[in-house]
């Protein structure tokens, strides 16, 4: 069995009394585009600051290419790239200076056309001030910086923050490119649809500890259905009362809305007793997925 | 140590350093340049002093006011407090921002996440400190050579101005290690340039009064400046090994705590 690209095993951080992650379990796997989603504060950056030695763990360990990320973090960033949530370079430097003092950190042949490829893709001008570069072009050179050295793992927190939908289609398509070349791609967000897009698997992280891990089809293919019922009269909604009943999305006069893991017979067979006015069962979004795991 | 880093970093405090020596050795050269109407003036001069209490004299390190005829002790008294105070702030306030500043303007992600250690990046940042420091004390001390022998009457001891010389150095690298000191323990840079400058001062200011003062003398000691030795004109003046180990250990232990402290701190941004 191959060795997974991404090893964490009970990892936690605690900053004094308040929590950071709690008992962080994860496999990812060569190849693989994984989603880390949560909400903010659940703990995907944190995790991904220890998988990047910013950070220490008060507990557990994690492994990178077989490789320990405290001892063996130099050896690790030779085969790593990272696109920051918060793009900051340095504001004195042109976007030329900062990128070849990126390049000058790795043992890489052709660099420097590496980054004049990059920077055509993304319409970025290498000769502009950091400085004087808006929120979107400071992220092109963020994303840039994490590919010069064609790494064989990129690490991503919240990477389209800034940037237009065109440049974000632009981004997922050089991913997936990098990803047929055999680039392993961690991607941390909130934003469900781009995970959507992009991952086979996810985990979800809530406060502070993985509450699941899935394929993203099996996500949606789980048993959980979305019902929406109108009853003719509302005193007919007090008495459903199902074991399938996951979470209720929503219950106003006389309509019930909620997600369902039970048999769809079962459902059906208590609401023939019932007099309803309409009735529709279907696939949640994953927005609606992440929903009922956060409620 | 990385050279990628290191070099950049010499060039992203450049501006600074350039800075700071022109400021340090036009006013070296200004005061230099008024010792000759001084020395032909004395007369004049040395009763306009005697009406200035003894205790004001101290305090401008003046023990014997007929020590500034000697283009020496001009020079010791004048030029050494600018190189000796100036110097330490400009080393201060490059130390506790060279760590600090990758923090404070969020570029520590970009840094720490190259292959690099942390060890490498705290030995090429000193290694800047050190030379920029070094870089400093060369021009000033160069610049003060010069104009002593341009406008000296007799010659001075050189040996005295090496040592004097080496003390200011050794007492800016000090400084330097406060500075970094400080900025391990710390999160903000901005609060910390303030605090560092106020630190020199303070401590020149403690300095000054214990001169002045004998119910203060005591206090001198937790001064870095009491270990500098500027009375260049007496007759036993030389390297005072207990100052000179006194700089090399404290300079040695600040650094190695600030290192055991950077290599394992969290970095928050």
């Amino acid at each position: 069995m191959n060795t997974p690209i991404i090893d964490i095993t009970d990892l936690s951080k605690t900053y004094g009394k308040s929590r950071g992650i709690d008992h962080v379990n994860l496999k990812i796997n060569e190849g693989e585009v994984f989603g880390f989603i949560g909400p903010n504060g659940a703990g995907k950056s944190t995790t991904i600051r220890i998988l990047l030695n910013l950070i220490f763990p008060t507990g557990g360990s994690a492994r990178i290419m077989g490789m320990d990320v405290i001892r063996e973090t130099k050896k690790i960033k030779q085969l790593i790239g990272y696109i920051p949530s918060d793009a900051n370079a340095y504001p004195a430097m042109d976007v030329q200076e900062f990128l070849s003092y990126c390049m000058r950190f790795y043992n890489v042949q052709n660099g420097l056309n590496r980054i004049a490829e990059l920077a055509e893709l993304f319409e970025l001008d290498t000769k502009r001030k950091i400085d004087d570069l808006s929120m979107g072009n400071r992220k092109k050179v963020s994303i840039i910086q994490s590919l010069i050295h064609s790494p064989k793992l990129l690490i991503l927190d919240e990477p389209t923050m800034g940037l237009d939908p065109l440049m974000q289609a632009k981004f997922f398509e050089l991913l997936r490119l990098e990803n047929q070349k055999g680039m392993t791609i961690f991607f941390s967000s909130h934003i469900l649809n781009e995970v959507q897009m992009l991952c086979k698997r996810v985990a979800i992280i809530k406060e502070g500890k993985i509450i699941n891990v899935e394929d993203i089809e099996t996500l949606r293919k789980k048993q959980l259905k979305k019902v929406f019922i109108e009853f003719e009269d509302h005193r007919n909604k007090e008495s459903l009362n199902l074991d399938g009943i996951e979470s209720i999305i929503s219950r106003e006069d006389a309509e019930l809305s909620f997600m369902y893991s039970g048999m769809i017979n079962e459902l059906v067979g208590s609401l023939a007793e019932r007099k309803i006015a309409n009735l529709t069962i279907e696939e949640p979004t994953l927005e609606e997925i992440f929903m009922h795991y956060y409620n | 140590m990385n050279k990628n880093l290191f070099l950049n970093e010499m060039r992203r405090n450049l501006t600074s350093l350039i800075l700071w020596t022109t400021v340090i050795t036009v006013l070296i050269v200004i005061t230099m340049s008024a010792y000759r109407t001084f020395f032909e003036n004395q007369s004049k001069v040395m009763g306009m002093m005697s009406l200035v209490p003894k205790s004001a004299l101290q305090f401008k390190g003046i023990s014997n006011f007929k020590d500034l005829l000697s283009v020496l002790g001009f020079y010791s008294v004048n030029n050494v407090i600018y190189m000796m105070v100036l110097g330490s702030i400009f080393s201060i306030v490059l130390s506790s921002n060279i760590l600090l500043k990758e923090e404070y303007n969020k570029t520590a992600e970009y840094l720490l996440t190259r292959p690099i250690t942390r060890s490498e990046i705290f030995f090429s940042k000193i290694s800047v400190v050190a030379i920029h420091i070094f870089l400093l004390n060369m021009v000033t001390a160069l610049a003060g050579f010069i104009c002593m022998e341009v406008v000296k009457n007799e010659p001075f001891s050189i040996k005295a101005f090496l040592i004097i010389s080496l003390f200011t150095f050794l007492l800016n690298l000090l400084f330097g290690a406060i500075g970094l000191f400080i900025s391990t323990l710390v999160k903000r840079a901005k609060p910390i340039t303030t605090f560092s400058i106020g630190m020199v001062l303070f401590f020149y200011f403690i300095h000054t009064i214990s001169k002045i003062s004998v119910s203060f003398s005591k206090i001198g000691y937790l001064s870095p400046f009491k270990y500098v030795n500027t009375e260049v004109l007496k007759t036993n003046y030389g390297l005072d090994f207990g100052n000179l180990l006194y700089f090399v250990c404290f300079t040695l232990i600040l650094t190695g705590i600030s290192y055991r402290i950077y290599t394992r701190k969290d970095i928050y941004l």
